[in-house]
């Protein structure tokens, strides 16, 4: 656990989070979040543990703020937005290492691809091998149930570049599912 | 719109559609299936995403072979051990052979067959601090030389067992007596009560004794430094 806040609901958001008090619904709120947050900051980082430690991050940083949040029903939205920035700012501040998928070890048995499950075994780790770039858009789109302005504003490009993206993602993974890829199209990365 | 059009919007949101799309659909087949096929993919890019892969990091990269761990082990414990000799060792080392090679670039101190004057005695001493008890007429061969940034006295005194060369070294300190065996000679350097004191002799030998007489001899003179 990188950060508590000693007397926050939050602090115990490691293990579960105290009802008991005026700011029980918001923490209960927060906590019915977490395997959202979770799976979604998994995606983005690429690893459990790290995952868990931008989650606690997220949470205390949403607890702080918790003030902001007027409509409950925008809550997830808002607490993935502040996963993803949270996953941003611990890769700028550590610089943490980059670990080629190929050499992490499979915690799990991996079914052929023509087995049951093999197919979506298989396209898990194309995702997970998805450069960022491509891998947070769509998170963010299929996960996250952002639109393409919404992704297009948190990641700072034009609308355009956030479709080619996903329009990329999605080619990508076409190929691992014995799909053909779709001719390219042109990049359109410009910011809006 | 273009097929490409309609294939990067397909792309970017399978589920997503706009009056252009369904008119451009209706009218292309090929863009049609493609859609098919995105939204069939689609779903099951969804169904992935509802569990990450269970993935661990390794702690270091991948693990060496066994053989490299040991190898390492031992140029680590070798590597230690040679910096551990040299740190005991170089001192005494290095200063034995400037020595002897001091003595070598000087032959002629050994074949000198009359004794020294008492002016030369002292013109070898001068700057040196120190006074001898040697008898005049035993001392061969008697000079200032310059040796590790100092004069220091450079005589040859005739014993029983031939011409011993002798080297006051008042700057150079030792911890223990050291004796060395090089380019034909014998040698031994002692500590003294300021620096250190050499003595050397041609051939093998034991010089134990002249250096502790080497070392009643030599009065360090307080002051001289």
């Amino acid at each position: 656990m990188r950060n508590s806040e000693p007397g926050s609901p939050v602090s115990s958001i490691g293990g579960r989070l105290p009802a008991a008090d005026a700011d029980a619904p918001i923490t209960r709120l927060f906590e019915s979040m977490r395997p959202d947050l979770l799976r979604f900051a998994h995606w983005l980082a690429r690893d459990r543990a790290i995952a868990e430690d931008i989650v606690q991050e997220a949470l205390l940083r949403a607890w702080r703020s918790r003030d902001a949040l007027k409509d409950p029903s925008a809550a997830r939205p808002w607490l993935l937005t502040i996963v993803r920035r949270e996953h941003a700012r611990l890769y700028e501040r550590k610089r943490l290492e980059l670990v080629s998928l190929d050499e992490v070890v499979e915690t799990q048995a991996s079914p052929r691809f023509s087995e049951p499950g093999g197919e979506l075994f298989a396209l898990r780790h194309a995702i997970m091998r998805l450069p960022i770039e491509y891998r947070e858009p769509l998170v963010l789109q299929v996960l996250g149930g952002f639109s393409t302005e919404e992704i297009a504003r948190e990641l700072a490009l034009s609308a355009t570049a956030v479709l080619t993206r996903l329009f990329r993602a999605r080619n990508k993974l076409r190929v691992i599912c014995g799909l053909t890829a779709a001719p390219d199209v042109p990049a359109r990365e410009n910011p809006p | 719109m273009t097929c490409d059009e309609a294939r990067l919007l397909i792309g970017a949101d399978p589920g997503a559609t706009t009056p252009a799309l369904e008119e451009h659909l209706a009218a292309c087949a090929a863009c049609a299936r493609f859609r098919d096929e995105m939204r069939s993919l689609d779903a099951d890019i969804r169904r992935a995403l509802e569990r990450p892969p269970d993935i661990a990091r390794p702690r270091s990269g991948r693990q060496p072979p066994a053989w490299r761990q040991w190898a390492l082990a031992a140029s680590v414990v070798l590597a230690t051990l040679a910096v551990l000799g040299v740190w005991l060792l170089r001192p005494s080392d290095t200063l034995a052979r400037e020595v002897v090679a001091h003595v070598q670039a000087e032959p002629q101190s050994w074949l000198a067959t009359q004794h020294v004057s008492a002016q030369g005695i002292t013109h070898a001493l001068r700057g040196a601090g120190v006074a001898l008890d040697i008898t005049s007429d035993k001392i061969m061969y008697a000079q200032s030389c310059w040796f590790r940034g100092h004069y220091v006295p450079h005589l040859v005194v005739q014993t029983a067992r031939g011409p011993v060369t002798v080297l006051i070294l008042r700057h150079e300190q030792v911890r223990a007596r050291r004796t060395f065996h090089e380019a034909g000679m014998t040698g031994v350097i002692v500590p003294a009560e300021q620096g250190s004191i050499a003595v050397l002799a041609r051939g093998a030998g034991d010089l134990e004794e002249l250096a502790g007489q080497m070392q009643h001899d030599v009065h360090w003179l307080p002051d001289a430094r």
